[in-house]
Formats: C-alpha cells, sequence, structure tokens
C-alpha cells in the first residue's frame, strides 16, 4: 500500500513551529548549551600567518600555566587517518598533519584546560616561529595554481561562436562577486567525549551522517562507534556542510585526555574557521536577434579555493537548464589561493552564476530595447534545453507574470535615470531564476505506539527552517492523526541515516522517505484488521502490541537517471525597487516581491519566513557583505559583526512572498526544495534596479556606497 | 594566566585613587570598549580595573546657557533631555544615529567620548605593526584593508578612526570635558581634548593616569539656529559613519551669520572644521558657498587606496548637510 499526498488538511496549512515554545522560552538546546559531567575546554591555536612552514613551536609555558591538562600540535599529537571523500564531493586536509601553513588563521594546535579562560589564556603562550613565504592572495598571481574545468561539468550545445558572431546583438560583460562568510548566529561548537570506546560529538553540522562516516574513517573506530547529535543547529546557511579541523582537534583532544572536551569558536575564528563563499569573477557572453531571442551564451567562472582544497562548488552547472538557447558554452575554473577554507554558502554557485546571467539578460535586454521581463519570456525554455524532456513541474512563467501583476511592473517607465524621489532616484529591477533539481537518498523509521502517537526518526538536522514542523506535519496527514501525536526525533546518527540539510535537497527527499514509510506502515497496520473507525491506540491494545513500526527509504537521485522527465528544482523571479543617493551613494531597497514555484508547499509560514530569509541575505550579498583579506597577510581584517555587515531590520522593506505552481511530478510528495530560491533573484534584481535608477551598471558585489560615487 | 582585579567604587575620589595608585589600573569605562579589548581582543592589560558605574555621576542640569551632562547619563537619557530636543537638536540626532537602541540604553556620555577605535589592526594582538599599541612598530592599516579609516589629522604613523556620533556635534558646540583627579578639576575644549597621532599614536588625548572625566559641559545653540547631523553609511542602522557631518548656522537676509561645522568618519579625531566655518561666515548662503567651504574642510587630505573616496564623499556630505540646515 502507498501513502499519498492527495488532501492538504494539514500538509501546506501554515501551523507554528512545533518546536517554537522550546525555542523562546530558551529550552531548545544549541550546541553549546551541552556541558557533560568532568568536561574540559579547548581553545585554538591559530597561525598568524597565510603560508609558510613551522619552524619552531614551543608548549613548554603553555603546559606549565595553570590548569592546563593537554597542548596538541602537529609534532606531538597522535597521527590520525586521513578523512574520506564524501557525498558532495569535499574533504579535508587532516589537522595538524604536518608545519605547513596554508592560510591565516588554520588550525595549529588545540589547548585544553580545567576551565575555558585558562585554555584560552594558555593558547596564548605557546610560541611559534614561522618561516614565512609570500602568500598567494590574488586571482591573477602568476604563481597561483589554475584547474581547468576541476569539475568535469563544462558543457556545449551548437556552435556558439558562430552564433556569437552572427547575432544580431550582443552582450560581454565581466561580473565578479567579493568573498562572503555565511555568519550564523550560533557560534560553531564542539562537545566530544568518548564513551566506552564510542565517540559521541555534539557538533554544529548540517550533515551529521557525513560526519559520523569521516570522523570513524579518521579515528579507525568502525561507523557505529561515532554519534553526532545537533537536535537544534543555531543556523548554518552552509557552513555546516564540511567537516572541519576544529571538530577533529576537539575528538582528538578527548581521546587523548578520556575527558569531554568542549570547544565554542569565537566570532572572529568563525570567520576562518567554517569556510565562506569564494570570491568569483565571471565573464558573460550573450548573442540575441533583434527579436530578443537569444542565439548564443557562453559562460566562464573563475573562483578561488584554498591551497591543496578541492570544494566541488561549481557556478554554471545550471546556466544550460536556464533558457532555450541552441549554442551554448560554460567554462569553469578554480584558482587556489592562500586563503581560509571555501565552503558551501547559501544557494552556492547559483547565487554567483544568476547575478552574472541575470545582469546580463538586463543589458541585452537595454540594447535590444525589449523590456527585461519579454526577454525572459521570449526564450523561456517549455523544455529541459539539455535533455529535451518535459519538466516535471514549471512555473516560471508563472512566477515572472504574477511578480510583475503584483509590483505593478506595466508602469515602469523604462528609460534609466526616469524616476526622482526628492534626494533619491528610484529603479527598478527584476531577475528570474531556475534552480536545480538536487537530493540524496534518506532513510526513516517510523512507529506508532500503543498511546495512538507517531514517532518519525532519522538523522537528518534542522537548520532552523522547520523540518521538525513539517514533518510533523506529513506524517499527520499520512496516518490522518493529529499533528500534536507526532514526535520527530532528528539530529541523532543513531537514527536512520540522512542526507544533509543543504543543496534545497533535504525536504523532498526526507518526505518522500516518509511517505514510503507511513505507506509500510499503513499496510501492517492494515493487516491487523481494524475496525471501521477503529483508532490506532485500540487497534494495538488489541493485538497485545507495544508499537509497530516501518522503515522508509527514498532515492530520488537515483529515480531521476531513468525518469522520462527532467526533474525540476525550484523556480523564482524577483521585482525589486530601490532608490539611490547619487550625491551620497547610497543604496537603499524600497520594496521587493518574491514569487516562487517550490511545488506542494508543506507549510506557508515556514515556507514564506525562508522566502524572506533568503532575500535579506540576498540584499546582504547585494548591498552589504564582503569579507576582505588583508592584501599583505591574508587576515581576514573585518572578522566580526561590527565590521564585516549583514543587513538590519531597517535594510529590509517589506517583502511581499507568493507562491505558485503545482505539486511537482517527479517527486512524489510534489515538494521541491525552498532552501535556496529565495536568495538567487535578489542581487541581480536590486543590480539592475541601481543601473534603472541611475544608468550606472555595477558589475562587482557588494554594491557599496563608494562603487557608487 | 592574568588574573584582573574588579573594584567597584561608589563615590569619585575612591575611584580616582584606585586608578592612580596602580600604573597599570584602569577605569572600567565605555564597558563594550574596555572589555572587549581587555577580555576578548586581548589589547589592553590592565591589572586593575575600577568600575565607575556606581558613581553619583548621571543627569543633565541646566547652568544659563550651557548643558552640564554628567559622565554615567546613557545617551537615551541624553537623547531624550528636552533642553537637547530644544537647544541642541542636532546632538540628540547625532545620539539617535549612534549604536543601537540597545547599546545606547546602556552606554554613557563619558564612554562615549572615550571610545576607542575600531581599527581592526589596532583590535588583533596578532597583528605586530601597529603604533598605536606599540609605538615604533608600524602601521599594518596603511597597506591593509583601510575603508573605515581617518583621512583627516591622519599621517604616516596612524589613520585609525575616531568613530563617534556625538562627538561630531559637541565640536562643533565647543563643549568642554570636566576632569578629576587627586590634584583636583580642570575643564578642558573638547578640541583641545583629544591628540591627533603625530608621532605617538598611542596617547590619544590629555587625560593624565588616574583622571576621570566626570562631566561634559555643552553651550546651548542660539535661538533661531538651524542644526543638523548627517550620517552616511552602506548599512541603514548599527554602523559606524562613513562620513558625517554636524552643522549649525545662522542665515540673515541670504548672509551666513554664524556657522559652526564638526565632521565624522574622517578625522583620526572628531574633526572641528575651522576653515569651512572661516569660508561659510559672511557668505551668501547658496551652493557654492556650500562647496567652497566643503573643499576648504577637506584640505590635505592623508589617504591610502581604500579611503581616496572619502575626500569626495566628505566634501559632498557637508554640502548636503549646509543645504538641508538652510533649506
Amino acid at each position: 500500500m502507498t501513502a499519498t499526498l492527495n488532501k492538504e488538511n494539514i500538509i501546506g496549512q501554515p501551523i507554528d513551529r512545533v518546536d517554537a515554545r522550546r525555542k523562546v522560552s530558551g529550552a531548545a538546546p544549541y550546541p553549546s548549551d551541552f556541558d557533560l559531567p568532568g568536561q574540559v575546554y579547548a581553545a585554538l591555536i591559530s597561525s598568524t600567518v597565510a603560508a609558510g612552514r613551522i619552524t619552531r613551536i614551543d608548549r613548554s609555558a603553555a603546559e606549565a600555566a595553570p590548569g592546563v591538562l593537554a597542548v596538541l600540535t602537529y609534532d606531538n599529537a597522535p597521527t590520525l587517518a586521513d578523512p574520506p571523500t564524501n557525498a558532495l564531493g569535499s574533504t579535508m586536509r587532516r589537522p595538524l598533519k604536518d608545519d605547513r601553513i596554508l592560510h591565516y588563521g588554520q588550525h595549529i594546535g588545540i589547548v585544553v584546560a580545567t576551565t575555558r579562560a585558562q585554555a584560552l589564556a594558555a593558547a596564548e603562550l605557546v610560541e611559534v616561529d614561522y618561516a614565512v613565504e609570500e602568500p598567494v592572495l590574488d586571482m591573477d598571481d602568476p604563481r597561483a595554481r589554475v584547474e581547468d574545468n576541476p569539475f568535469g561539468m563544462e558543457t556545449s550545445r551548437g556552435d556558439v561562436v558562430a552564433a556569437l558572431a552572427d547575432a544580431d546583438v550582443t552582450v560581454d560583460s565581466t561580473y565578479t562577486i567579493g568573498a562572503e562568510t555565511n555568519s550564523p548566529l550560533g557560534l560553531f561548537t564542539t562537545v566530544a567525549s568518548w564513551q566506552g570506546g564510542r565517540l559521541v560529538v555534539h557538533d554544529t553540522t548540517q550533515a551529521p551522517s557525513f560526519m559520523r562516516k569521516a570522523l570513524a574513517v579518521m579515528f579507525g573506530v568502525p561507523e557505529e562507534s561515532v554519534r553526532l547529535l545537533i537536535p537544534f543547529l543555531g543556523g548554518g546557511f552552509g557552513a555546516g556542510l564540511r567537516l572541519w579541523s576544529h571538530t577533529v582537534l576537539t575528538a582528538l583532544a578527548a581521546r587523548v585526555l578520556d575527558r569531554p572536551v568542549k570547544l565554542v569558536l569565537s566570532r572572529p575564528q568563525m570567520f576562518t574557521s567554517v569556510g565562506h563563499r569564494a570570491a568569483s569573477r565571471q565573464r558573460i557572453r550573450l548573442g540575441a536577434r533583434s527579436d530578443g531571442r537569444l542565439v548564443a551564451i557562453d559562460h566562464d567562472a573563475l573562483a578561488a579555493n584554498g591551497i591543496g582544497d578541492n570544494l566541488p562548488s561549481p557556478i554554471v552547472a545550471g546556466t544550460p537548464s536556464a533558457y532555450a538557447c541552441d549554442n551554448l558554452a560554460t567554462h569553469e575554473r578554480r584558482v587556489h589561493l592562500n586563503i581560509p577554507y571555501t565552503g558551501f554558502m547559501r544557494a552556492p554557485g547559483a547565487i554567483e552564476e544568476h547575478f552574472a546571467l541575470e545582469s546580463a539578460l538586463d543589458e541585452l535586454a537595454g540594447r535590444l530595447g525589449v523590456d527585461p521581463v519579454d526577454v525572459r519570456l521570449r526564450n523561456y525554455a517549455d523544455v529541459h534545453p539539455e535533455s529535451g524532456k518535459p519538466w516535471s513541474s514549471k512555473a516560471l512563467r508563472e512566477c515572472i507574470e504574477v511578480g510583475a501583476e503584483q509590483f505593478g511592473w506595466s508602469s515602469r517607465d523604462p528609460a534609466p535615470r526616469s524616476t526622482h524621489d526628492g534626494d533619491w532616484l528610484v529603479g527598478q529591477g527584476m531577475a528570474a531564476a531556475t534552480f536545480e533539481f538536487y537530493a540524496l537518498d534518506c532513510d526513516v523509521r517510523l512507529t506508532i505506539d500503543r498511546g495512538g502517537n507517531a514517532i518519525l526518526r532519522s538523522a537528518a538536522t534542522d537548520i532552523g527552517t522547520g523540518t521538525y514542523t513539517i514533518t510533523a506535519q506529513l506524517v499527520a496527514e499520512l496516518l490522518g492523526i493529529e499533528v500534536e501525536r507526532v514526535r520527530v526525533e532528528i539530529g541523532d546518527t543513531d537514527q536512520p541515516q540522512a542526507p544533509q540539510s543543504g543543496g534545497s535537497g533535504l525536504a523532498g527527499a526526507l518526505a518522500a522517505a516518509v511517505q514510503d514509510a507511513a505507506g509500510a506502515l499503513t499496510e501492517r497496520l492494515a493487516r491487523l484488521d481494524g475496525r471501521p473507525g477503529e483508532s490506532f491506540a485500540s487497534l494495538l491494545d488489541r493485538h497485545g502490541l507495544d508499537e509497530l513500526s516501518a522503515n522508509g527509504h527514498s532515492d530520488l537521485a537515483a529515480a531521476a537517471e531513468d525518469s522520462d522527465v527532467a526533474p525540476a528544482g525550484a523556480f523564482g523571479a524577483a521585482y525589486v525597487e530601490v532608490g539611490v543617493d547619487e550625491d551620497l551613494g547610497l543604496v537603499r531597497v524600497r520594496r521587493l516581491v518574491s514569487v516562487i514555484d517550490g511545488g506542494r508547499v508543506f507549510n506557508r509560514k515556514t515556507a514564506r519566513s525562508q522566502a524572506i530569509g533568503g532575500a535579506v541575505m540576498g540584499i546582504g550579498a547585494a548591498l552589504l557583505e564582503e569579507a576582505a583579506y588583508d592584501p599583505n597577510d591574508g587576515r581576514v581584517a573585518n572578522g566580526t559583526f561590527g565590521d564585516y555587515l549583514v543587513p538590519v531590520n531597517a535594510d529590509v522593506p517589506d517583502i511581499d512572498v507568493t507562491f505558485v505552481g503545482e505539486p511537482d511530478t517527479f517527486n512524489p510528495t510534489g515538494s521541491k526544495g525552498l532552501g535556496e530560491i529565495g536568495i538567487v533573484c535578489i542581487p541581480p534584481a536590486i543590480g539592475n534596479a541601481v543601473f534603472h535608477a541611475t544608468g550606472r551598471r555595477v558589475r562587482d558585489l557588494p554594491i557599496t556606497l563608494d562603487k557608487m560615487l | 594566566m592574568s588574573d584582573i582585579e574588579y573594584v567597584r567604587p561608589t563615590d569619585t575620589s575612591s575611584a580616582v585613587t584606585l586608578v592612580a595608585e596602580d600604573p597599570d589600573a584602569a577605569f572600567l569605562a565605555g564597558g563594550t570598549t574596555e572589555l572587549d579589548l581587555a577580555l576578548k581582543d586581548r589589547v589592553i592589560r590592565p591589572s586593575r580595573f575600577v568600575d565607575i558605574g556606581r558613581l553619583p555621576l548621571r543627569g543633565v542640569t541646566r547652568e544659563g546657557d550651557r548643558l552640564r551632562v554628567a559622565a554615567l547619563t546613557t545617551m537615551e537619557e541624553l537623547a531624550a533631555d528636552p533642553t537637547v530636543r530644544s537647544r541642541l537638536p542636532f546632538v540628540r540626532e547625532a545620539l539617535l544615529l549612534g549604536a543601537s537602541t540597545q547599546l545606547r540604553n546602556m552606554a554613557t556620555i563619558g564612554g562615549n567620548l572615550l571610545q576607542r577605535t575600531r581599527c581592526r589592526y589596532f583590535r588583533d594582538p596578532a597583528v605586530h605593526a601597529c603604533n598605536k599599541r606599540e609605538p615604533g612598530s608600524g602601521c599594518a592599516a596603511i597597506e591593509g584593508v583601510a575603508r573605515m579609516h581617518a583621512i583627516l589629522g591622519a599621517g604616516p604613523s596612524c589613520i585609525a578612526l575616531h568613530a563617534s556620533d556625538l562627538c561630531v556635534p559637541l565640536v562643533a558646540m565647543d563643549a568642554e570635558v570636566e576632569l578629576l583627579d587627586a590634584d583636583g578639576t580642570r575643564r578642558v575644549p573638547l578640541t583641545e581634548f583629544y591628540r591627533t597621532p603625530g608621532d605617538r599614536p598611542d596617547v590619544e588625548n590629555v587625560l593624565r593616569h588616574g583622571e576621570l572625566v566626570t562631566h561634559v559641559v555643552v553651550p546651548l545653540l542660539p535661538a533661531g539656529t538651524r542644526s543638523g547631523y548627517i550620517k552616511v553609511r552602506d548599512r541603514q542602522s548599527y554602523e559606524f559613519a562613513t562620513t558625517s557631518a554636524a552643522a549649525a548656522v545662522q542665515v540673515e537676509d541670504g548672509t551666513i551669520t554664524a556657522a559652526r561645522i564638526g565632521l565624522g568618519g574622517v578625522g583620526t579625531v572628531p574633526w572641528r572644521a575651522w576653515e569651512a566655518e572661516r569660508v561659510l561666515v559672511g557668505a551668501p548662503a547658496n551652493e557654492r558657498t556650500y562647496r567652497a567651504a566643503a573643499e576648504a574642510a577637506i584640505r590635505d587630505p592623508f589617504t591610502v587606496p581604500g579611503t581616496a573616496f572619502k575626500v569626495e564623499l566628505a566634501k559632498r556630505t557637508i554640502v548636503r548637510i549646509l543645504r538641508t540646515v538652510t533649506a
């Protein structure tokens, strides 16, 4: 028997988060809230140069300091195995591997003491001498190693060179984006303990199943001997998608001391320890006929990566599926610099791709004298441009049209510099987005107990987006019980494995697994010959059963391979109005309309919050955020919240969010991920609005006031 | 591990003695800055913190045409003061554009005056070259990421900015600070209180060790004066000024008869634009005059690539505030 979502009694309803009370009352345990009996505290020793070798490291003063229990550096720490490559294709350089320094802030040791203050004080006493090398920090530095096509994802179709030559109108523009940091509010924390040969880690991670595997390999224990616990995360935005060295070092210190060890990163350490969106430079060449039809897209991307790192984060992967265009080529290069490791930051690659492509389309629209909306619609990809298969769902047209209607786009004067409001020039811009389908396999276990309550268990995490809530809604809908009767136990690798919360892929994969489990459980319950209207509690009681369980599994990526349709990710369109005070260089967002096709929406309230959060983060990417590296020593020169600016409430106008579209036909629950679609349209829409306001095209993010003068 | 002794006296003379008697003691004042610098950034290493939070130094009193503000008065309290509202409106504007409501409810006027620079090179002891921390060690900011740095009063030794908003109208008003130490009380004009870096960037003001700011005395604006404060920044709230300007002018029959101009976001100290004032007084209240005043204000800036844009931006900021207050 299969369970299907043909009704929306509970699913889709904008119910409050099931964990809301625990969060607002302080009862929800975040990683830094965990304290274990006998726990001691760690502090990191970080390199203060960006490149070179350690020539001397003197631990003696630190070891003699009050309360100090251990000081581990590369030359005295037990050797670990190299970590494996995880399902994202990401690995890391083993911490304390040798004397090499690859970036400023690299963890070169860990100090453990009885109190946190003692550990921090002792960390300062470790004396380190370096043979300093001149770091490679500039993407154009001739010493930098550059890889061509590092992900094997470059594509081409048709003849882009000939098509560009024959085009009526062309655009050739280069777009750059500064490095950005994820900057979740919660400081990343590891509380590690070895309990009877078993490593138990409370860790800020979005990928507990990956972490378990990696830590097991590194510490040479079976996977079952590692348990990751992360019931609440404190924000991640992708920062929790890699294995980071502070986690490994804390687990190592706990093993050396055989005591629980706790480490909480400082805010400046967050800027160098848990990844960032790499700086990038993209060149886009577009060719079009005078009627606005695209004949050529050539997209070249160059992005930074750490030395010896191999983060698989392509930028041009989505370009081939964005628009109908017969001639297309993508090129990708990766340049290795002495910068802190990069990571996956919300909509990795897609932000970059859309800023370039959707800005270039706006430039093309201007040259053609065609409305930017019409350029998108005239090149609409009715079928998947690469495979030719029909989309599993696609309401991008509705996103664009509904957005235009809600925003009042038709009354826009297309001429730049056409609208004034006091000292302000007012401009309006838009952008559209096609997000790639993504999913990994997922397992869950669903149980119904004698009290008639359901328990759903999985190693999945809730990064604050509402996984607890939508999972409870799904179970309730599928089993026909009340939400209050569903308990969701996630964030624990002793539960069935689950993919990371990332890539907008968890909700779809988890929901499909929940549906599978609900089908199996319903089938088992049906075999118990229930009486009409009989409750689960009564049914189990009558059969003397304490509980009944079923496993559920989904593997959407495998199913996608031989599907007749092209599985779709989410689609979106955004319309933005900005004011620009040209004299003073100020750019302010005045209005923002975001329309999203996310397939079936599991909870309209948490989904709307996702879209709003994405828009706010998009404003930050467009106007404020840039991690600045010192050009001489490679340190992050603005690694605090006072210096690295994220948007505050005053920067955020009312955001009008609308969902359009139908349940997706590929995903059995009809959903498409919503985690990232809300951010990708915002930077190009703002850049396009700034151009409309002023006639100036800023192709370098963030658009800070100095760039407008 | 270096322990810091913490004392919290309740009378002012004890507080002064407790700092004066120990050369490594410091007032715990301007709370966030001192605690950050000592405990988080580890830039200062006092042996003793003398918390002045319980001293009887709170409140605003009117003394004729002046306002006497006790040092522990909070930013929100001063902003809400009726005399400030009516007779020093640009002081109120500067206060309310600073920090955030939460901080303003805690932050004091004395602390605001004595806030330390936000220069990240100063605040990171891992950076060796900082003349403000280690005289003679150099300045990493000049060769580094310098956007929120000074162009006036700056030089090859230091470009660290004084980031206060409040001080900008206060220097324009010729405010004075009252200082107390074991030898008694003295008054120093705010324009002479701060020291530009010169060859001693570590010496930021004329305070002696153990000397405490007890009050700020602010003359009131004459009736009929128009004043305003403008703060230019990327983020709309909770960010230090990229540039800012305070202006108070009197105009009679189209001619400027009095002018006071202070600048923020550009100086190693809160900047009084004397030259701009000289251009303005006696000149017609028009755009040309404002631009001439702005040119005079930003003469001989010391810039690095990251701060070069501030030269023109500061001028436009001055023009904008003059246009606004004379409108």
